[in-house]
């Protein structure tokens, strides 16, 4: 954790996911990918699950990595999962977000609590970036995008230790 | 079934290619020339290096990046019959990879003369460090990534960095001590873009561009073109620097299981350049302790930390002390790394110039040459995620 004085004025905190940014074509998804998107349009984050061994994973992909089987489900999660790592972007790189001014943002990586190393990219919401810490335990929530109102994101917020 | 192994023993091309030239253009922020000049150029310019003329090319290995296809070298170069070409995947990734390649095409008696080469307007062009592609996402990992705002090497590579400094207590002032060595470097070499001596307060006070890594943590970006000419050591024996052969001594490339593993592979602290390191020690029968020195990709500082426990340098977790106050990994110290001044100083191509460095240490001509030991052996290792390549160079 970014260790602060407690007087040291923190960032403000991200209140929604970020405007403007590149977003996945619906039209264009593979099929191997759209059960997550289905999925977050439902408000419910499904993750691939091979349907012979049970193994969860993400990024998606049409076999199974662990034993080779074809077959998979899209399985709903719990959401709950903890920081694995994360960043503090300071400097934009995208016009949409040098231009309207959305620094600094976080990305993190979240563990989802299902499987060791199952891993999903996101923002987390309503906390300082000084307060983020890996381990930080954290719960799914779903907003709408600005943008394109097929595009649900699935977004973090702070959860209770468990 | 075999076993799932390469056997120790297999190294098929030790001591079978030379690298007998290199060459490069002059590095800059606006080169105001085609990419097709710079390469025409940088291989020119190795070419004299080595004596031999480009007509004498018959074999060109690149980066699947690189925007020179064939059939444009193959005319600006005057090579009447290229007998062997192949591109290699990534940037980083294929830096040492190409070296490698070459020398498995030279030992197969693929083509008599090899060139290795990078050339790319990496700022007056199209920059790898902001933003691009298209408006919407096909899919793949970008899709899970950009709307969330993972757009830029360094968001995925800061991710890496953060959970290796929480697992091994490294900090950004042990990043700082590497970025003040390898600007020291570059302050004696004149083909460096940067060139002004930093202390460890200017970085630490460098404005913070992703957090944890502050701007003097980034490699440049920049435009220029680097090439290197091998051959058989036979053949180098007849040409301009045949009292110093420089000859391939082992390469190996290597993976991890995932997509994207910069930021999903199991275990995020760990490299998954080990495995191209365990291969290329195999093969070699060498050790980090024969290296005289070694010559990382450094897109990014912590790299060097990463590199020297990864290749066996120091015990993982230990380099943040190995790199502490700088004087170890300087041109004077025990193991000196980027006597160059690297991607972050001296010019960003992609890694080659790291291969090119590793010859002039060799043949004594680097402008941060080790007034301490004669270098006879070098470790020459690319990126350390995804796809890596590691070659060792060695007197010949
Ligand atoms: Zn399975």
């Amino acid at each position: 954790m970014t260790q602060q004085s407690e007087t040291a004025a923190k960032s403000p905190p991200m209140t929604a996911p970020l405007e403007g940014v590149p977003l996945p074509d619906m039209e264009r998804v593979p099929d191997y990918e759209r059960g997550f998107w289905e999925g977050t349009r439902n408000g419910e984050l499904r993750i691939q699950r091979c349907a012979d061994c049970g193994r969860f994973r993400h990024l998606p992909t049409p076999m199974c990595p662990e034993c080779s089987s074809l077959q998979y489900s899209w399985t709903q999660v719990s959401g709950r999962g903890f920081v694995y790592s994360f960043v503090i972007v300071r400097h934009p790189v995208h016009p949409a977000i040098r231009e309207r001014e959305q620094t600094p943002y976080n990305i993190c990586m979240i563990e989802l609590e299902e499987q060791e190393g199952l891993r999903v990219c996101s923002n987390i919401l309503q906390v300082a970036p000084e307060d983020i810490g890996i381990g930080m335990p954290v719960q799914v929530t779903f907003m709408p995008v600005a943008d394109d109102p097929e595009v649900t994101l699935p977004v973090f917020l702070p959860a209770p230790q468990q | 079934m075999p076993p799932n192994i390469i056997p120790a023993d297999t190294n098929g091309i030790r001591d079978k290619a030379a690298i007998v030239g290199i060459g490069e253009t002059e590095f800059s922020w606006d080169s105001g020339r085609s990419e097709l000049q710079l390469a025409s150029e940088a291989i020119k310019a190795a070419c004299d290096d080595a004596g031999i003329a480009p007509q004498d090319i018959d074999g060109l290995i690149r980066y699947d990046m690189e925007s020179n296809h064939e059939t444009l070298l193959t005319q600006s170069l005057g090579i009447k019959n290229l007998r062997h070409w192949e591109s290699v995947s990534y940037g980083g990734g294929a830096g040492n990879a190409t070296v490698g390649h070459a020398a498995a095409a030279i030992a197969a008696g693929y083509a008599n003369y090899v060139v290795c080469f990078r050339a790319a307007n990496l700022r007056s062009g199209v920059r790898l460090g902001r933003a691009r592609g298209p408006e919407r996402i096909a899919g793949g990992a970008d899709s899970f990534a950009v709307p969330w705002g993972s757009m830029a090497p360094a968001h995925r590579f800061g991710m890496f960095v953060r959970r290796y400094m929480h697992e091994y207590g490294a900090t950004s002032r042990h990043f700082g001590w590497v970025a003040v060595t390898l600007r020291e470097h570059a302050s004696r070499n004149p083909r460096a873009l940067r060139r002004e001596p930093i202390t460890i307060d200017d970085h630490q006070n460098s404005r913070m561009v992703v957090d944890p890594l502050h701007v003097l943590d980034f490699c440049q970006e920049n435009d220029g073109a680097a090439a290197v000419v091998m051959t058989t050591p036979e053949r180098a024996r007849e040409l301009r620097h045949s009292d110093t052969l420089t000859l391939v001594e082992a390469a190996a490339q290597g993976s991890g299981p995932r997509n994207d593993g910069i930021v999903y592979r199991p275990d995020l602290a760990a490299a998954e350049s080990e495995h191209t390191a365990r291969d290329l020690w195999a093969r070699a029968r060498l050790s980090a302790s024969d290296m005289d020195a070694m010559m990382f990709y450094d897109h990014f500082t912590p790299f060097c930390l990463i590199n020297l426990e990864t290749y066996g340098f120091v015990p993982r977790g230990e380099a943040k002390d190995f790199v502490d106050g700088g004087a170890n990994i300087r041109f004077d110290g025990m193991l000196p790394v980027n006597t160059h001044g690297g991607n972050h100083s001296e010019a960003y191509i992609h890694g080659l110039t790291h291969v090119q460095e590793a010859v002039r240490l060799i043949r004594g001509d680097s402008t941060a040459q080790p007034p301490q030991k004669a270098i006879n052996r070098v470790l020459s290792c690319s990126s350390v995620a995804q796809l890596s390549g590691a070659v060792i160079i060695r007197r010949g």
